[in-house]
């Protein structure tokens, strides 16, 4: 039986998905998509000392986190950036507030540099229709990693591909195909 | 390293005489192969000397140096010596293919990145495929350098785009690996469906396979010919080399241009939107509920899905009637061995696109990181990229052009230039960068482009076509038909007229004046200099009442005075110019040749003989009284062009005989390019091939005076 790179064949007892598609928590992990957290690292994570108070932003998309839709343009992105730079920003939150403005900062710088280059995006998208979220951590090598997921991506794809066209050329000289290629194959088989 | 059978390490750098396949008993007996591995070293110090090796995210190549040891590559002479290599192998091969290349063009200039970008593809589908009885059909051709590489010709490769040397493109002459000749763009997938239905007509059963590029794909040609594959349903594998650039050259003059037209645009969007991530999410819940049971159903709905998640550009190519795989990693050796193994043993698969992206110039640094990625260059230097631009005192012709242009529009303001995908190669990235919105690049379109110019013309706008003398050619009904039947003022400047030295005859403008002037509405012009394309730049955004061109050569202006302000005056039309006064001999030069005409002058007055020079200037019309005169006040006319025959020298005979002219005392000569095709070489040897050089004329001169001898001892 060919497999369909969107099957499921596991029993599933999880309710449909279209309530949850704009919630981007992690609730939905089809198994033939890798989780970004599930597969073993060989580089060594770089961990952030104030991870823990980082842990509940992380929960936020980066959509969230500047306050813009999904389908924000970049004019939005840039003005939410600017905004919340401008409130974050080290040397102008109040003295009290500053570690946990400056983990802000960061995250909004981050979100900012992901939503604002276009590829970027495009990576950051998927990974969310996934149900993967990049971590804060995970940003120093995450641009060869979203590289390497979309490669898998691609990868899976074409080989259903592959077997669905092979499929189709087993049954491409059946006697209802009326090309003038198959027409001669034809021919010849029988000659 | 891995294990195949018995291996031997051989740390000699090259062993061209002990092929791997003949160490293997019986070629694809299981697994266990005899196999030589031939690389460079074996232990841990060595490794970290080598200048290829790979690290985590792919093969590094040192370009600091000199060019590095190529082990396995010194092995292959023809892709049979590939057959037996491992996947390792074959990334290594790709890393020394890729060194060779940077190497080799940084000796001699030429197509730098193009043929990086394709590295991978050329090892996998030489590889897999068997050519020659396999065919491989390069679209455009300036990426085979690493497919010219591999097919023999690795030991002359010094000698590429030089005169009788390789050519920088595919050649049928050449080598019988090159399946079919190109140089303009989007023909393979035509002349891949030809070989294609000739195989089934004749009880072949080898492969096809056309590589094409995203460019290329721009043209009509391209889906003429998708479109009869998909009807005729022959297989043949199309292979959509897609590196996102899109227009040629991949730069304005401050970066990469951003992709030509809404197909690019439909190629890059694979599975962006959020709008597609809801439908994906909706498609995985339908064929889920469906169950593994309903085969049949699921597979509709696969269909389905796919075509609503798959690329827009996927479904375009489905309904041509190919069958689409992609996108694939086209600097993975593994994925593209993988599908080509699959696709070839299929009995029946039709028509197949696989649609790969790579990167142009990759695995260089300096080509990845320029904003043209170094497509076209000179000599360079490895380690760092930087070209050896030769200093000139003058400009090229093309800046010229493209100065006198924006002078014009900056005086007229419904003056627009159109050009099919080269905005650096005919100049009007300057412009573009001028009037942004007055310049537009249609992609490689000429047919297009020309009606598109007429249509801006009727609407009474002043439209400049710029498109290369031999593209032209692609457009030429319309510019019969749309253009010059109905009289709308298109002005066309032909560049790369005549002959144009290391691209060779696919890219030569022999016939420009004769298909030009043959038609009864269109004015025709040449300048012999510089100042002169100003003026006729000015000539032709004046005439507004009838179709004009002028044409120009490759290379650098001679240093004439220019108009000041580098702004033309108009000149009269059918007018020419009398350059050097003399008695028994005239020349008649038409266009940039009248450079070579003086030449001849000189060397004629060295032999005490005094020659009128004279600059014909208009093609069509005629400056008849100008023609008249020189023909009763000397004994020998010669007409002189940087064409074929049928152009102004034919114009120029054609009314002397009919005026009477050549019924008296007149000794008539035509100077053309001969009867046959110049290859590619140095500008001065074609001059010479092409018998247009200041030597021939003098000799011509002579002859007709009867003296011969002095004609054949002429240097």
């Amino acid at each position: 039986m060919c497999s369909y790179g969107l099957v499921d064949h596991r029993p599933r007892s999880d309710a449909l998905r279209f309530s949850s598609l704009n919630s981007t928590k992690i609730n939905n992990h089809p198994p033939q998509f890798v989780s970004f957290r599930a597969r073993p690292r060989s580089v060594p994570t770089i961990r952030s000392s104030l991870s823990d108070t980082v842990s509940e932003q992380s929960a936020m998309s980066f959509y969230e986190l500047l306050g813009i839709p999904e389908t924000g343009t970049l004019l939005e992105i840039k003005q939410a950036y600017k905004q919340l730079a401008r409130k974050y920003h080290p040397d102008v939150s109040p003295p009290d507030r500053v570690h946990e403005y400056t983990q802000r900062f960061i995250r909004v710088q981050e979100a900012y540099e992901t939503l604002s280059d276009p590829m970027r995006r495009e990576l950051y998208d998927r990974d969310m229709a996934n149900g993967v979220h990049l971590a804060f951590t995970a940003r120093k090598r995450s641009m060869f990693d979203e590289r390497m997921e979309e490669k898998s991506a691609w990868k899976r794809r074409w080989q259903s591909q592959l077997s669905e066209l092979k499929m189709r050329s087993m049954h491409k000289d059946s006697e209802n195909n009326m090309s003038w290629a198959a027409q001669l194959r034809r021919e010849r088989k029988q000659s | 390293m891995a294990v195949h059978g018995v291996f031997m390490r051989v740390n000699q750098p090259a062993l061209p005489y002990l092929s791997p396949r003949k160490l293997s008993y019986g070629g694809g007996v299981g697994r266990k192969q005899f196999c030589v591995k031939a690389s460079g070293g074996s232990s841990e110090a060595e490794e970290a000397r080598m200048v290829i090796r790979k690290e985590k995210d792919g093969w590094k190549i040192d370009f600091s140096g000199d060019k590095p040891a190529t082990p396995l590559l010194d092995t292959i002479n023809y892709p049979v010596h590939m057959k037996n290599l491992s996947a390792k192998d074959l990334e290594q091969l790709a890393a020394e293919l890729r060194a060779e290349i940077v190497y080799s063009v940084a000796k001699t200039g030429g197509h730098l990145s193009s043929s990086l970008g394709v590295v991978e593809l050329t090892v996998a589908l030489h590889h897999v495929f068997n050519a020659p009885d396999d065919k491989i059909i390069w679209d455009v051709g300036h990426q085979a350098y690493g497919h010219k590489i591999l097919t023999g010709r690795r030991s002359k490769m010094h000698t590429i785009r030089k005169t009788s040397g390789l050519a920088g493109f595919p050649k049928r002459d050449e080598s019988v690996y090159d399946a079919f000749g190109a140089g303009h763009s989007s023909t393979s997938i035509s002349a891949g469906l030809g070989m294609a239905i000739a195989r089934d007509l004749l009880g072949k059963n080898n492969n096809v396979v056309s590589v094409i590029g995203d460019g290329a794909m721009t043209a009509g040609q391209a889906y003429e010919a998708m479109n009869n594959a998909g009807f005729l349903d022959s297989n043949l594998i199309v292979i959509l080399n897609d590196n996102k650039q899109v227009s040629l050259p991949t730069a304005t003059l401050d970066g990469p241009a951003t992709p030509v037209g809404a197909l690019s645009s439909a190629l890059t969007k694979l599975q962006a939107s959020p709008k597609f991530r809801q439908l994906r999410e909706a498609a995985k819940s339908i064929t889920k509920q469906i169950g593994p049971q309903a085969h049949e159903v699921a597979a509709k709905v696969d269909e389905y899905a796919r075509g609503m998640l798959s690329a827009t550009g996927s479904t375009l190519f489905e309904e041509l009637g190919l069958y689409y795989i992609g996108p694939v990693d086209g600097h993975s050796i593994d994925d593209l061995i993988t599908i080509f193994h699959k696709v070839k043993s299929m009995p029946a698969p039709g028509p197949v696109l696989i649609h790969i992206v790579t990167e142009k110039g990759k695995g260089y640094p300096p080509a990845e990181a320029a904003s043209d990625k170094m497509h076209g260059v000179v000599k360079f230097d490895p380690a760092t990229g930087k070209q050896m631009k030769t200093k000139s005192s003058t400009l090229s012709y093309t800046q010229y052009f493209a100065e006198s242009l924006i002078k014009e529009a900056e005086v007229d303001d419904i003056i627009v230039a159109i050009h099919a995908a080269m905005g650096g190669g005919t100049g009007l990235n300057y412009f573009q960068k001028r009037f942004p919105e007055r310049c537009f690049d249609v992609g490689i379109a000429e047919q297009h482009a020309v009606t598109f110019a007429a249509g801006l013309a009727c609407e009474g706008l002043k439209p400049f076509c710029a498109i290369y003398s031999s593209f032209l050619q692609r457009g030429y009904d319309q510019v019969v038909h749309d253009v010059d039947l109905q009289k709308l003022p298109v002005r066309f400047a032909m560049d790369r007229a005549g002959l144009v030295g290391a691209d060779g005859p696919t890219h030569c403008g022999a016939f420009d004046v004769a298909y030009m002037a043959c038609l009864p509405n269109m004015v025709v012009m040449a300048p012999s200099d510089e100042a002169e394309l100003m003026h006729m730049v000015a000539t032709a955004a004046a005439i507004d009442d009838r179709p004009s061109c002028f044409r120009f050569p490759r290379g650098n202006g001679i240093g004439a005075a220019l108009p000041p302000n580098n702004k033309g005056t108009p000149l009269e039309i059918g007018k020419g110019r009398v350059l050097i006064e003399g008695t028994r001999v005239a020349i008649l030069g038409f266009g940039a040749i009248v450079q070579e005409c003086l030449g001849a002058a000189k060397m004629l007055k060295s032999h005490n003989i005094s020659a009128t020079v004279a600059d014909a200037r208009f093609c069509k019309p005629l400056d008849t009284d100008l023609i008249r005169r020189l023909a009763k006040e000397h004994e020998i006319l010669i007409t002189v062009e940087e064409g074929s025959v049928g152009g102004f020298g034919s114009h120029v005979a054609h009314f002397l005989s009919l005026n009477g002219i050549l019924d008296g005392p007149l000794k008539l000569r035509s100077m053309v390019l001969p009867d046959r095709y110049i290859e590619h070489g140095a500008p001065q040897d074609q001059i010479e091939a092409a018998g247009l050089s200041s030597r021939h004329f003098c000799g011509t001169v002579l002859s007709l005076m009867g003296r011969q001898i002095e004609a054949l001892k002429l240097q």
